[in-house]
């Protein structure tokens, strides 16, 4: 059973160095969200859907794609409601749709599908202990950084545990499926009271666990190797760089983003 | 507000408090996933699930944690899918979700009501729905003030969206999940203030531990080239406890030395591993007296994590060690621990040869969950030894591993001591330790006996009295006057032999003396139908192929084959928690596809593996009685069936109805899952591996209790690799291998069949291996007993 994300492949963005992903990454996230017009953003998409082909992630997509269309469609649904538009499309009732509304419910859609796409393509390219690391690199509290790829690491038995408790109940006679919304939460004690206790039960000899490994709290700073930068990372940085570069200079210049009025 | 910074610093300060911050943030990840009521109120935004009472319920039992945890679970929770700039509002909404409970109770002046955060009273109640509303107010205020501030959403549509779904769950579940964990949490000592009396680090008055006064005057070790291990009249007592764990206990350890630490369970096993690198008393509280030394170091004033290059410690459940995503990284993050750059070459040569070393080379890409129960515990044992500690401990470390996977460790274990290691082996069970260098038996906190093994294999009657199993073989021939007994069926061979002693080979004079009588024809009633039953996880892998066999009623059946053979497959298909793909399965004649699961567990019962996978309950009385709520039984039938259920089991239903089961040993818990399911009534009960980590003595108490039902009427499916008890009790076999039935027959018959057995991957017991080198299938020590006093009445 496995819900991460990350493929275990070896192409060259798998390569990069944990800290050049999450530069790009943040670059990425900032130029979605300099623009607003659907063009611009569709354009974007389509480099960070070259990036997950790259990465040979196009099976997590497969998994995904239901999740991009929703927030897209929910977008253009929502959006017109709140924007008022000089150019009027229908009118159903007192309510106006304009032109405005739907171009830019179309492009905060496809804003959020490219942030999700973005973070997914990292998320593919990047296992959890890289991301950790990488962070303490820029600062982050190693013991910070370390209960984070922890707690992603447990996700999975716990998801294990909680298919068997579930079963173990069910076995007990108890109807999981009917009901309606509170009767359903009603049964939630009896699963998630298990849970916990059984955590609980293990938080001791966890932390003994790990201090017999060699986690000390207090212990200094994990030695670092030394600045391990490739080519391909500074070719990266560079076209992220540049990327950002150019969408600032085309924000300020007014281009990539919709005048609207709500 | 100096405290609350104060506070939420601290957490990182404390290996515990790590520890339950990413215990909680998985748990409020992974509870996302399957409990999703699947209500979505903004997709891919809000949704209305239950997991949101979680940061309220947590933030009130356990302070700071709580707060980081739920931060970091939303966070994780983003990583499995929607990870955006948006994650960063989720993470501070959910920081201050999980912060402002704990920060307001019992601050909130007239509305406050100075009592724990249960719900018994109305002011309590009122309390905790200030608290709610406010913490869930300023998490959606921050959360749609970010999303709207990237231009994703109207701060209108979301902030009421998650406003409402966090304070109807919270409102909801709250209550009821404080008031089954507040206590229990209380119990164990882990809410913050009681973490935080524990700490080292910023309240010196405060000690972890306090040395008695000495009487004599300890001095470090004299010959530090021979021994690796010193202990000098150690005692400790656990805090809050009245007894010695450990007491007195003086011991020495060679270098090269492979010793087994055994007794039974609360012996004090455990208590002395965790000594010997520091863990007492530097981690768990207690009094401690007298001195450890490894390798010439005091043990009780180094950090923990600075020991771990001289002492490496395995624990018993292999899940607690493995914190990587991948072979090589869990081997690499022990290397990355050290004070020494290693330089990226040499980093590799060292995971290789650890590898190497435990028989896992060419896996360094896998998943550690992906790997076998023997293969993942030797990949702990591996990342123990890449920093190559010169003593390694290890705390029973085969409890939960099937007789292959212990094969496994104890080859790699002998194997370390041929190279020169010293290793420390804690063990129930001393059937697997036959060639260690030496045994130490531990009995209330003391060494009660100290010696070569076979000198203890010969005494069977002195292991009894000290709560261990003795050796099947010795004990075969216990009755008898000479000073060394047989282990191996080798040795037993030889001795019968030496001794010139017969073996009674005619079968009509052997006594069979099996505990249960097979059924009788014309008592026959199908049970338990299934025709042609396949079923499959996944397209790719069939878990199990075309199996059919009928169950009669009455009948006591062991279901054996190694891990992954599909025995637990089989056995859920047989009370409806899985359906079968292809074929049916008939209970009662009825297909279970058509029936509810409620009705079902009238007639199947289900014992899993775990008891800590169903207990959740205050009191056992609870407990038990759950089961007969759901499956429809009338309120005034239950008394009488949870009384009778509970006595079944040994449990006192007068004097023990309120007892928490948490309370409880694993034994105890064990034999309350077995009581709640037995409270229904049903027919059949299923019950899955129910011997993992219990000791010789609390074993044979479940098996007898087993035995009990099974002889009152209830049919008895079983599942184990504990072939012994298979032995002992089962009357009819199924032997599963890759999805299939090998062979179907009564125990004898198939033990007779070696071919049979090995094909499946299992071992026959070693007084069945021994009966076999003369021709016969016995299966029990009385048995072998009775075929060789028989001969010696014709002498």
């Amino acid at each position: 059973m496995s819900f991460s994300l990350y493929l275990d492949t070896n192409t060259w963005v798998h390569r990069l160095d944990g800290r050049t992903k999450i530069v790009c990454l943040l670059e990425l996230f900032s130029v979605a969200l300099l623009f607003s017009h659907p063009w611009y953003l569709l354009t974007l998409m389509s480099f960070v859907l070259m990036g997950m082909g790259a990465a040979k992630g196009m099976r997590n997509l497969q998994t995904m794609w239901v999740l991009l269309v929703l927030l897209f469609v929910y977008s253009m649904v929502l959006w017109p409601i709140f924007v008022n538009g000089q150019t009027p499309l229908l009118t159903i009732g007192n309510w106006v749709v304009s032109v405005e509304g739907l171009t830019h419910g179309m492009g905060m859609g496809l804003r959020l599908d490219v942030l999700v796409l973005s973070g997914m393509l990292f998320l593919t390219t990047t296992p959890i202990e890289d991301l950790s690391k990488s962070l303490q690199r820029f600062g982050l509290p190693p013991a910070i950084g370390f209960a984070i790829s922890l707690a992603f690491r447990w996700v999975p038995t716990l998801l294990g545990s909680t298919t068997i408790i579930m079963q173990a109940q069910r076995s007990r006679g108890m109807d999981l499926a009917s009901g309606g919304l509170l009767h359903k939460i009603r049964r939630y004690p009896p699963l998630v009271v298990p849970l916990i206790g059984h955590m609980l039960r293990q938080t001791n000899l966890l932390a003994m666990a790990l201090e017999s490994k060699g986690f000390g709290p207090s212990q200094p700073r994990m030695a670092y190797h030394a600045f391990s930068f490739q080519r391909q990372d500074y070719v990266a940085l560079l076209s992220s760089n540049t990327l950002l570069g150019v969408s600032i200079w085309l924000n300020m210049h007014g281009y990539g983003t919709i005048n609207i009025a709500f | 507000m100096w405290k609350i910074i104060v506070d939420v610093h601290a957490v990182w300060k404390d290996t515990r408090l790590i520890v339950l911050t990413a215990q909680i943030a998985s748990i409020y990840a992974a509870i996302l996933i399957p409990f999703k009521v699947g209500i979505p109120l903004i997709p891919g935004f809000a949704e209305l699930r239950p997991a949101n009472a979680i940061p309220v319920v947590t933030s009130l039992l356990f302070g700071p944690p709580a707060a980081w945890g739920s931060a970091i679970g939303n966070l994780i929770g983003d990583c499995f899918g929607t990870l955006g700039p948006a994650s960063a509002f989720g993470f501070l909404g959910n920081f201050l979700y999980g912060s402002v409970p704990y920060l307001m109770w019992g601050r909130l002046g007239p509305f406050s009501s100075g009592r724990e955060p249960l719900i018994h009273s109305w002011r309590q109640g009122l309390e905790f729905g200030i608290i709610c509303i406010m913490a869930s107010m300023v998490c959606a205020g921050v959360v749609a003030w970010g999303v709207e501030f990237l231009g994703l959403l109207p701060f209108s549509i979301l902030a009421p969206a998650i406003f409402l779904n966090n304070v109807v769950m919270g409102l909801l579940l709250g209550p009821p999940l404080l008031l089954f964990l507040y206590p229990r949490v209380k119990r164990w000592n882990l809410r913050f203030e009681d973490i935080r009396q524990t700490f080292p680090h910023h309240d010196h008055s405060m000690k972890r531990w306090t040395p008695a006064p000495q009487t004599e005057n300890l001095s470090a070790p004299h010959d530090n080239l021979s021994s690796m291990v010193e202990i000098n009249h150690l005692n400790f007592q656990y805090a809050h406890t009245s007894r010695f764990a450990l007491h007195d206990v003086s011991l020495r350890i060679n270098r090269g030395e492979l010793v087994a630490l055994i007794g039974r369970s609360g012996s004090g096993k455990s208590t002395l591993c965790y000594t010997l690198n520091g863990l007492i008393p530097q981690f768990l509280p207690g009094i401690m007296t007298g001195s450890v030394y490894v390798n010439g170091m005091d043990t009780t004033h180094e950090p923990v994590w600075k020991q771990a290059e001289t002492t490496g410690v395995v624990f018993q459940d292999f899940e607690t060690q493995l914190i990587s995503t991948n072979v090589e990284m869990e081997l690499a993050y022990p290397l990355d621990q050290g004070n020494t750059l290693l330089s990226e070459e040499d980093r590799h040569t060292c995971i290789e040869q650890a590898l190497e070393l435990v028989s896992l080379t060419g896996l360094n890409r896998r998943d550690p969950l992906t790997l076998s129960g023997g293969q993942r515990q030797r990949l702990v044992i591996a990342s123990m030894l890449v920093r190559n500690p010169s003593l390694l401990v290890l705390d029973q470390p085969m409890t939960d591993l099937d007789p292959a996977g212990r094969q496994e460790i104890m080859t790699l274990l002998y194997q370390l001591k041929q190279q020169g290691s010293t290793v420390i082996l804690a063990e129930q069970d001393p059937e697997d330790l036959l060639h260690v260098d030496r045994i130490i038996v531990l009995d209330q906190g003391q060494v009660k006996w100290e010696g070569p093994p076979h000198t203890l294999w010969a005494q069977p009657a002195l292991m009894k009295c000290y709560g261990l199993r003795p050796l099947p073989l010795a004990e075969c021939f216990s009755g008898t006057t000479h000073s060394t007994l047989p282990a191996t069926v080798e040795e037993a061979w030889k001795f019968v032999d030496a001794h010139h002693m017969k073996v009674e080979t005619h079968p009509t004079h052997l006594q069979m003396t099996q505990r249960t009588p097979p059924i009788q024809p014309e008592q026959e009633r199908n049970i338990l139908r299934l025709e042609n039953v396949g079923f499959a996880y996944t397209e790719e892998a069939p878990a199990l192929q075309d199996v059919s066999i009928t169950i009669q009623e009455g009948e006591y059946i062991a279901i054996i084959g190694r891990n992954g053979s599909g025995k637990s497959t089989f056995a859920k298909l047989l009370n409806g928690l899985l359906l079968p793909i292809k074929g049916q399965v008939l209970v009662e004649e009825m297909d279970t596809k058509t029936m509810p699961i409620s009705q079902l567990a009238r007639v199947v019962g289900y014992v899993f593996q775990n008891p800590d996978h169903q207990i959740f309950a205050e009191s056992i009385w609870d407990e038990v009685a759950f089961g007969i709520r759901h499956v429809g039984y009338h309120p005034e039938a239950y008394t009488e069936q949870v009384i009778q259920a509970l006595e079944a089991v040994g449990f006192d239903a007068q004097q023990e109805r309120t007892v928490d089961p948490f309370s409880l040993t694993k034994g105890a818990r064990q034999r309350v899952a077995v009581a709640s399911v037995l409270a229904a009534k049903p027919k059949v009960l299923i019950i899955d591996e129910p011997n993992t980590g219990l000791d010789a003595e609390e074993t044979t108490r479940l098996m007898e209790v087993i035995h009990h039902l099974h002889q009152a009427g209830h049919t008895i499916v079983l599942i184990t690799h504990t072939m012994r008890i298979v032995a002992e009790y089962a009357t009819r076999c199924l032997v599963m291998h890759k999805g299939q039935v090998l062979a179907d027959g009564p125990t004898r018959s198939i033990f007779s069949d070696r071919s049979l057995i090995e094909a499946a991957g299992l071992d026959v017991p070693s007084v069945t291996q021994f009966s076999q080198r003369w021709g016969r299938t016995l299966l029990t020590v009385k048995e072998v007993q009775a075929a060789l006093i028989a001969r010696s009445y014709d002498e």
